[in-house]
């Protein structure tokens, strides 16, 4: 059999803050990786498609819901479960400076991917030595 | 029975709740009797009549379709993949590293006789379903009663 590599976790229901909308929120799994001169945020939310995915910056704060359906499972019945299904929902506090205007997000396979490019000012920059 | 709880007269939120609270009655099923293995393992999946045979979804999110391997014999199922991470030129480093990778195998005790050859697997947004039908000699048939 090969081995087993990759691990798998429960999904994690939101606490705390009370949707309006009914039905539990999940927090999808996020890798925020860092570039020179963006972030890179990348959120695994299966079974949501491009048009089902909002995400907004209101105040520093970035805003990522997405939104499934029970269409598919319509003429199933359950024998077995090891998951739950339901809508996702994630916030983060942004402390880099970023360029709001330049924000990027793209949805493929379940997967939303966030370009995040830092504005001017937090870009690392190379300060030239002079000699004196 | 659950047909007429996920109707298109109610919202599609009472639809939801409604789906959510029938996975969790089933979650690990003991009564579902034959081996699902590696449980606890990646992907998470659900079994479900599907009336006229077996549908098994699994969550497998950002996959090349092309890297998973969906074979049957007998009375088993084995979903086979690997899940690869995006790599970045220039990467600095992760402020978050929550998602997992790797190779993953599961392996699925059906419980019907199945006809493999009628089984299709499709992955949309990140979920992938095979669905097998029943063999045409389990399906229920109509016996005719001829008087004598």
């Amino acid at each position: 059999m090969t081995e087993q590599e990759i691990a798998t976790k429960e999904k994690q229901q939101v606490q705390g803050q009370e949707k309006t909308r009914a039905g539990r929120f999940f927090l999808p799994d996020v890798d925020i990786e860092e570039l020179s001169d963006s972030l890179k945020l990348r959120a695994d939310m299966p079974g949501v498609k491009q048009n089902d995915v909002e995400v907004t910056l209101n105040n520093g704060i970035l805003t990522i819901v997405g939104t499934v359906s029970s269409e598919s499972y319509r003429k199933l019945q359950p024998l077995y479960t090891e998951y739950n299904v339901g809508n996702y929902f994630r916030q983060f506090e942004l402390n880099e400076d970023i360029d709001a205007q330049r924000i990027n997000a793209s949805m493929r396979d379940g997967v939303l991917e966030l370009t995040l490019p830092k504005s001017e000012r937090a870009r690392p920059r190379r300060i030239e030595v002079n000699a004196r | 029975m659950a047909l007429l709880r996920y109707s298109p007269e109610l919202d599609p939120v009472t639809n939801l709740i409604a789906l959510q609270g029938d996975l969790e009655r089933f979650l690990r099923n003991p009564g579902y009797g034959l081996g699902v293995s590696g449980s606890g393992g990646f992907p998470p999946v659900n079994i479900f009549d599907a009336g006229d045979g077996i549908a098994v979804i699994a969550e497998v999110p950002g996959i090349d379709p092309n890297s998973i391997s969906v074979s049957g014999q007998g009375h088993t199922l084995t979903i086979k993949g690997e899940r690869r991470r995006e790599t970045s030129t220039d990467a600095a480093g992760y402020h978050r590293r929550e998602r997992s990778f790797g190779e993953f195998s599961r392996s699925i005790q059906l419980p019907e006789q199945l006809d493999l050859d009628k089984a299709t697997a499709t992955y949309e947004a990140g979920i992938l379903t095979v669905k097998v039908s029943k063999a045409e000699a389990a399906k229920p048939r109509q016996i005719a009663v001829k008087s004598a």
